[in-house]
Parts: C-alpha cells; structure tokens; sequence
C-alpha cells in the first residue's frame, strides 16, 4: 500500500488569517473556566473526558452496530 | 483510552529526558480540546535512548497503525535506527517525537519549557509561546482551530491573571 502523502504546509500568511477567523467562534468560558484549574485538575478533566468519549463510542456501536 | 499519569511515571521512573508537547500540552495550558494521545520530544543521547528503550519495552509497545505481522522490536537500535515513533502501548498511544517541525530537537526546546508538577512528578512542558509557534510551523489545517483557541489562551491569560 502506498502511504498518502501530507499535503504540503499552509503559508504562514494564509495560516495568520484563518487563525483569526477561527479565533472569533473560540468558547473563551471554557478557556476562562480552564484557568481556574490546576494543571493536574486539566489533566484529570481530560482523562474523565476520554472516559466519556470511549463510552459514547461503545454506545454508538451497540446501537448501530458499527 | 489513555493513561497519561501511568506513561509520566512510566518515563520519569527510568528518567527519560522528554519534554510533554501537542495535545497534552495544549490541555496543560487551558485547552478545552480533547486528546487521545500523548506526544512527546526526547533527548537523543545515547544515555537517555537506552532510558526510554527500558522505560517503554514493559509496556508492550506496537507501532500504530502497522499490521501485526510486521516485526518490531523495541530497544536502543530501533531509537537510534529511527526518530520519530507512534507507538501504541499498554497505557495508551504514545508519541516519541525525536524532533519536531518549527522546534528542531529536545535540545533546541530547551528555553521554551516550563516545569509542571503533575501525577506526583514533575514533567518538562514546551510553553504556551513554544507551542503556538510549533503548531504555526506545521502549517497542517487540523492544527488551524487548536492555534486560533492557544492564540485566545493567551489572550484570556494577559486579561485575567489566571495561568
């Protein structure tokens, strides 16, 4: 099989623009509730998060058989 | 699913010098993003090849994504034979980064860290600067939501403060 290559990188230019385009729909409560955390409570939420993740995915292939 | 305290420990226990970079970092800095793995730099010295060979080799590691009939063995060789490894292990997708684009190697990161205490271990982190300008140098459009949000971190950061 033939590995598919990456597609060449974004000019910088055009990466500064669209970062700003997609800065502007950035939930910043989440952000500002984040900061509020430790670095290991970040960590934790994140772990909790995969939990739910995985569980919503075994869930979804049991329902749907996929 | 991953065990991020299990692989810091993992690493710290045979005192691997690493730097916690990508997704991980991302959440260490106030992302709201999920992760599924952990990516990491690591030093290349010979000392610290044969520390993450000794560190990794109980965790069963595979190289993601390769059939399993293609033989892989883990030690100081396959490091030295190669640089950049996405394995999967008993605790999860793991990313031996031996360099990475925009940042060069463990040693080039050097300044653009900051240390974390996490887990019951303290981990070198690239900063949030590091990171967004990592990301920046990729140029891959998956990265392009994960910077606009890092870019407004930084900003939530300046206005209020808080770390």
């Amino acid at each position: 099989m033939t590995p598919v290559p990456d597609p060449p990188p974004l000019p910088l230019a055009e990466v500064d623009r669209l970062v700003e385009e997609l800065k502007k729909d950035v939930d910043r409560t989440l952000i500002r509730e984040n900061l509020k955390l430790t670095v290991e409570e970040r960590l934790i939420q994140l772990t909790r998060f995969q939990e739910f993740a995985e569980e919503l995915r075994r869930a979804g292939r049991a329902t749907f058989g996929r | 699913m991953t065990d991020f305290p299990g692989l810091l420990r993992a690493l710290r226990k045979e005192k691997v010098r690493f730097i916690v970079v990508g997704g991980a970092a991302a959440t260490a800095h106030g992302s709201a993003r999920l992760t599924l793995d952990l990516d990491v730099v690591y030093s290349r010295t010979p000392e610290n090849r044969r520390r993450l060979a000794a560190a990794i080799a109980p965790l069963a590691p595979a190289l993601r994504g390769a059939p399993e009939s293609l033989p892989f063995v883990w030690d100081e060789r396959t490091i030295r034979s190669g640089l950049n490894f996405s394995l999967s292990t008993s605790l999860g997708a793991l990313d031996l980064l031996g360099e990475v684009a925009g940042g060069g190697r463990y040693q080039n990161l050097g300044n653009d860290t900051e240390t974390i205490h996490v887990f019951g271990v303290d981990c070198l982190c690239v900063n949030l600067d590091a990171l967004i300008r990592l990301k920046r140098a990729a140029g891959r459009r998956k990265d392009l939501e994960t910077i606009a949000e890092l870019e407004a971190i930084r900003e939530e950061r300046e206005k209020t403060g808080l770390r």
